[in-house]
């Protein structure tokens, strides 16, 4: 029988081809794919996180656990739609017009799917159009506001006034994160919340939806 | 004091008449913009400000050997796609200062490493230095007896150049996947830093100064593990300052960026104590508080918040006076934390740099004018 706690060790230590071939035994045994979602793999990232903010672990920690996931969702993902289980949420995700910086927007992204999140990716150099859009278009009910600079970090301000114009701003929840943002700037603009690490990020989008 | 011997008295803890005014550079969109201020166009900043005279380099090629060759595969009106001369193909904006994006990156494994990568990372390779006659030459200046700016040897680095070979999600990945390689390249790194340093230096050049950059820290702390970064780069790091130190280079710092805080103790371990620069953030480093933590050990290049030379004068004064008891003590270059954004006001830098050249320059004779009557 599949030891689905071994599971959630293979991704808590990044072990991407351990985790694949646990989930291809346990759907071989008919366990449920939602169970081995909600109860072993976001789990598994949720102590990713943990041990990310208590500086137990590092991006490289951070990458390869992410990796198990990402692994380990592409297995699950036709048999998850099949099943009709929602995301968490649906984050659209990038980095603000003027930054073309992607490596912090890389990881919240990996670190929300992780946590069950569908994710969005917009990409960088992203306009305020773009992600009114994914509002729009594509029913983002989060968005994240990544930005590398004090000169661009205006363009979250930008969205958000966006946002505003569009009418859409009570429909969706914005997140802001990068080198030079403070949670004084978060409420000087209006955003919904701001983290300064990507396990951060999880927590926060998981609060702003649940509210 | 020339600018040598004050540089030496500041990082030595020793009598001077003064402290250094330095700055790092400016970003690109700051001088245009302060051109639109009153900023003179075409004018030298360290002429303008009037700085003293920055610390000069001196060292061969420690990067590829020979480098990949820089094109523009695709020009996207705002951004280009270029293949840049380590090997990676990136979108960068025409105009903009941001990192560029990273599409790919040439060295992804083993096998890249030995076909693309090895041999342009040969240590003993002749072309890392100029021809025999241009070699000759710049010795001679170096080792000029009257040379009166300080001088420093260029180290390469040792994660920064892997990272950015292999972009940092590749690179922590390897760091799993083959723990093996990623030592190995850190030590080539430190092998090409070691030839190079250790011919200069047998020529008799004796600079003041080492550097090395990494670049290895974001908001939130390292990108490495300090375990990682203790296993693998502190011995690395101890056999290039093993061999600086045997020549009397005292002063290494390393171009670190970011929050430091967990790497600090053991950059010092390693035989590198002087951070640079000193970068305040939104975690809000302050020199103070390292020279508390750490003693007379660490010297610190930076600590003055870009951040608040964009607010009043009334902070930048507050900030002046705030840092001058660590200024007077010595061990400490103060400059802005990195290059200065185009948000500061040229009024204020101007204040900035008047007040540092009264309190911290002593408003000494030997202070060159700063330019700013233009503006009044």
């Amino acid at each position: 029988m599949a030891d689905l706690q071994k599971l959630y060790e293979a991704i808590v230590n990044g072990k991407a081809p351990d985790a694949k071939a646990l989930i291809e035994r346990a759907l071989a045994e008919k366990v449920d794919p939602q169970e081995i979602v909600t109860k072993y793999m976001i789990p598994a990232m949720d102590e990713v996180g943990r041990r990310f903010e208590a500086n137990e672990y590092f991006v490289p920690e951070l990458l390869i656990s992410a990796r198990a996931m990402k692994t380990g969702l592409g297995v699950l993902k036709p048999l998850l739609t099949k099943s009709g289980m929602k995301p968490a949420g649906r984050v659209a995700i990038g980095t603000v017009k003027g930054d073309l910086h992607d490596i912090g927007k890389n990881l919240v992204a990996a670190m929300l799917e992780g946590g069950g999140f569908e994710i969005i990716d917009l990409g960088v150099d992203v306009t305020p159009e773009k992600f009114v859009a994914s509002v729009k278009e594509k029913g983002a009910t989060v968005i994240a506001l990544s930005a590398l600079l004090t000169t661009t970090m205006t363009s979250m301000k930008n969205t958000i006034l966006a946002l505003q114009e569009a009418g859409l701003r009570d429909k969706v929840k914005v997140i802001i994160g990068g080198a030079p943002i403070t949670q004084q700037y978060a409420d000087e603009i209006g955003a919904d919340g701001y983290s300064d690490n990507a396990a951060g990020a999880v927590q926060l989008a998981r609060r702003l939806v649940a509210a | 004091m020339n600018p040598c011997e004050r540089f030496i008295a500041t990082m030595q803890y020793q009598p001077r008449d003064r402290c250094p005014i330095y700055d790092f550079g400016f970003w690109k969109e700051t001088l245009p913009q302060w051109g639109e201020q009153g900023y003179p166009t075409g004018a030298k900043p360290d002429d303008f400000f009037g700085m003293d005279p920055p610390w000069r380099g001196c060292g061969a090629n420690t990067d590829l050997c020979p480098a990949f060759k820089e094109e523009v595969l695709e020009d996207r009106g705002e951004t280009e796609i270029v293949r840049q001369t380590d090997g990676a193909v990136v979108e960068r904006g025409k105009t903009l200062v941001s990192i560029p994006r990273h599409i790919s990156h040439a060295l992804r494994d083993r096998e890249t490493w030995e076909k693309d990568f090895q041999w342009r990372m040969r240590p003993d390779d002749p072309a890392r230095f100029p021809p025999e006659a241009v070699w000759k030459k710049r010795v001679a200046e170096w080792t000029r007896p009257d040379r009166d700016y300080p001088l420093m040897i260029g180290c390469g680095s040792l994660f920064g150049r892997t990272r950015n070979f292999m972009g940092m999600e590749r690179v922590g990945e390897l760091i799993y996947d083959d723990r093996k390689l990623f030592d190995e390249m850190a030590e080539v790194h430190a092998d090409i830093a070691i030839a190079t340093i250790t011919k200069i230096l047998e020529a008799g050049v004796r600079p003041e100064a080492a550097s090395l950059w990494e670049d290895m820290c974001y908001n939130a702390g390292p990108l490495i593990s300090p375990k990682v970064f203790k296993e693998t780069l502190v011995p690395q790091y101890k056999r290039i300052t093993n061999v600086l130190r045997k020549y009397g280079v005292d002063i290494v710092w390393v171009d670190c960026d970011g929050n430091i805080e967990r790497l600090a103790p053991l950059w010092l371990e390693a035989g590198v104590n002087t951070m640079f620069p000193l970068e305040v953030g939104t975690w809000k480093a302050d020199p103070i508080e390292y020279r508390r933590r750490y003693g007379k050990e660490m010297r610190i290049i930076g600590g003055v918040c870009k951040r608040m030379l964009a607010t009043t004068p009334d902070a930048i004064l507050r900030e002046v006076e705030r840092l001058t008891p660590l200024v007077e003590e010595g061990g400490f270059i103060p400059l802005c934390d990195h290059r200065v954004p185009p948000d500061v006001p040229l009024r204020n830098y101007v204040f900035y740099i008047e007040q540092a050249k009264r309190v911290w320059g002593k408003n000494l004779p030997n202070l060159r004018p700063t330019a700013a009557g233009l503006l009044r």
